[in-house]
This record gives structure tokens, sequence and C-alpha cells, in this order.
């Protein structure tokens, strides 16, 4: 039996719940990751793929092969990463409180241990779009016309979001030096 | 750090700070049971419409046959026998109406007074 996504999709537009089962146990890991790091937060990210594949459950029917599954579906999840982030702002953790380590080149490792910090607080803290961009870039390895179609958006468009996102963590980390 | 180490590190940063995190399979059973409950209805295109109604099945019903073959067999003696027949054909009461001087009818005399209407 052909066990493909475009498979599994035709069958799950036919209403099969087990071919259902099947395709969420394949994608729900690297789709649960991909929330969690867009979204910072691993309950939201929960909620996030569940609702996620819950629309591929609904629009099987209506879903047409234009484009890669994976592809559809990484867009379902940033978009719904990007709704949730525009109703509920980040919140930025607490900074942890520094421990001084006693040890030989302590003071280097604490300066790299706090710019290591304030690399994840400026990435928490950058605009939804900006972050989406630069975890499916970076995290994810995709190109930018990859990231493009995912964000339905041009491809100078993620230049300038990866450009702008630098931009800000870079102010961060100046500020630090 | 010059402008040149900080943009290196700022690269290898943000690769590390945005890998994939490792699978988190309570997570993924967790949602794997949320789904397993009852599936909402599926949306389904109008385009398919069509579809689904030509995919039913005629099963042969003699009734049904029957019926056919009755308003088949109704609508031929309807054809053939003439709704296209003419109203001022012959022996129509409607024809003998119509021929009639209607004038004289209605103008003539009482025959035992003389009166007019």
């Amino acid at each position: 039996m052909d066990d493909s996504d475009e498979a599994l999709m035709a069958r799950i537009a036919r209403g099969d719940e087990r071919a259902f089962g099947v395709l969420a146990s394949r994608h729900l890991p690297v789709m649960l990751g991909l929330a969690r790091r867009i979204l910072g937060n691993a309950a939201d990210a929960e909620d996030v793929s569940q609702e996620a594949m819950l629309r591929v459950w609904t629009h099987a029917p209506r879903w047409q092969p234009l484009a890669l599954f994976r592809t559809w579906l990484t867009r379902v999840v940033v978009n719904l990463c990007l709704d949730r982030k525009r109703r509920a702002p980040w919140v930025a953790l607490e900074a942890a409180g520094e421990i001084v380590d006693p040890a030989p080149g302590a003071g280097e490792k604490t300066e790299r241990d706090e710019r290591e910090r304030l690399v994840a607080a400026a990435i928490a803290e950058l605009p939804a779009r900006q972050r989406a961009a630069i975890v499916l870039t970076y995290g994810d390895g995709m190109s930018n016309a990859q990231v493009a179609e995912i964000l339905d958006t041009s491809v100078s468009a993620v230049e300038t979001l990866l450009v702008r996102g630098k931009q800000n963590l870079r102010r961060a980390l100046d500020s630090v030096d | 750090m010059n402008k040149k180490q900080l943009q290196d590190f700022l690269e290898a940063a943000l690769k590390r700070h945005t890998q994939a995190p490792p699978a988190d399979d309570a997570a993924v059973e967790r949602v794997l049971k949320r789904l397993s409950g009852p599936l909402p209805r599926q949306k389904m295109p109008l385009w398919r419409l069509p579809g689904v109604l030509l995919d039913w099945q005629f099963a042969p019903a003699w009734p049904r046959v029957a019926a056919l073959a009755c308003c088949a067999a109704l609508g031929f003696v309807i054809g053939i026998a003439g709704v296209d027949r003419h109203f001022d054909g012959g022996g129509s009461p409607f024809a003998v109406a119509s021929r009639a001087d209607l004038g004289s009818i209605v103008f003539e005399p009482e025959p035992l007074t003389g009166a007019r209407p």
C-alpha cells in the first residue's frame, strides 16, 4: 500500500481515520518542535500542533497536491503560530541569576554564557515573522524561496525579514560590549 | 569582539538556538491522544458535489422501471392522441358556441311579449 503523504491525504479525504493517525504520528514531532521554537512555549506548541492536525483532517477533501504536503503543513503551523503570537504577545522569560564559577577562565566562560543568553532572549523578543523566518532558515535549513512560500510572501521580503532580525540581534549584543 | 567576529558569532548562535529540539515523545503522545477523540466533520468542496451525485449506485428496481415505462407510455399516448388538436375542431361544444351568431342570440326579441333585452 502507498504510504506517501499524498496517498494518505487521499485516504483521509475519504474519511479514513487510520490514515489520519499514521500521518499525524509521522509529522507531529517535527511540527511540535517548529511550533515550540517559534512560540517559545511548550504548551502553546502542543495546542498549535493539535489545531494544525485538525485542519489537516477537516480540509483534506479540499486539499490539492499543488505543493508538498510537508510544505503545506509547515505553512499551516507557522500561520497558526503567528496568529497566536499576534493575540498574545511574547512574555520574556526572567533572566536567570548568574552563578560565579571559581574555575580558571571562568570570566571568559561567563561572558560567553551571557552572550548566549542574550542571543536567546533577543531571538525570543523578535517580531513573530522575523522569528519564524530565522527559525525556518537557520534551524530547518530552508532556502529563502521555501521560506517565502511558507510565509506566503516574496523572496525579497524574506531577505528583509532576515536582515532586520539579525540587525535586532546585533543591537542586543552590542549593548553588552 | 570586532565586527567580523560578531558576525560569525551571530551566525553560529542563530544556528544553535534555532536548531530543532529533540523529539518530545510525551508531548507527541499527548497530542495524539487528544486527536484520537471524535474528529470534526470534514469540509466538502462544492466542486465534488457533481461527483458525489454521479457516484450514486442505481440498483435495478422493478417498481421504478415499471413507473418509468408507464410514464413513457402515457407520454406516447398523449403525444399521438393530440394535445395539439384544435379547440374549434368538429364536435366540440366550444366550437358550436363559437360558430353561432352571438349578436342574434343576445338581441333577439322575446317571442311572447316582443320585448328586447
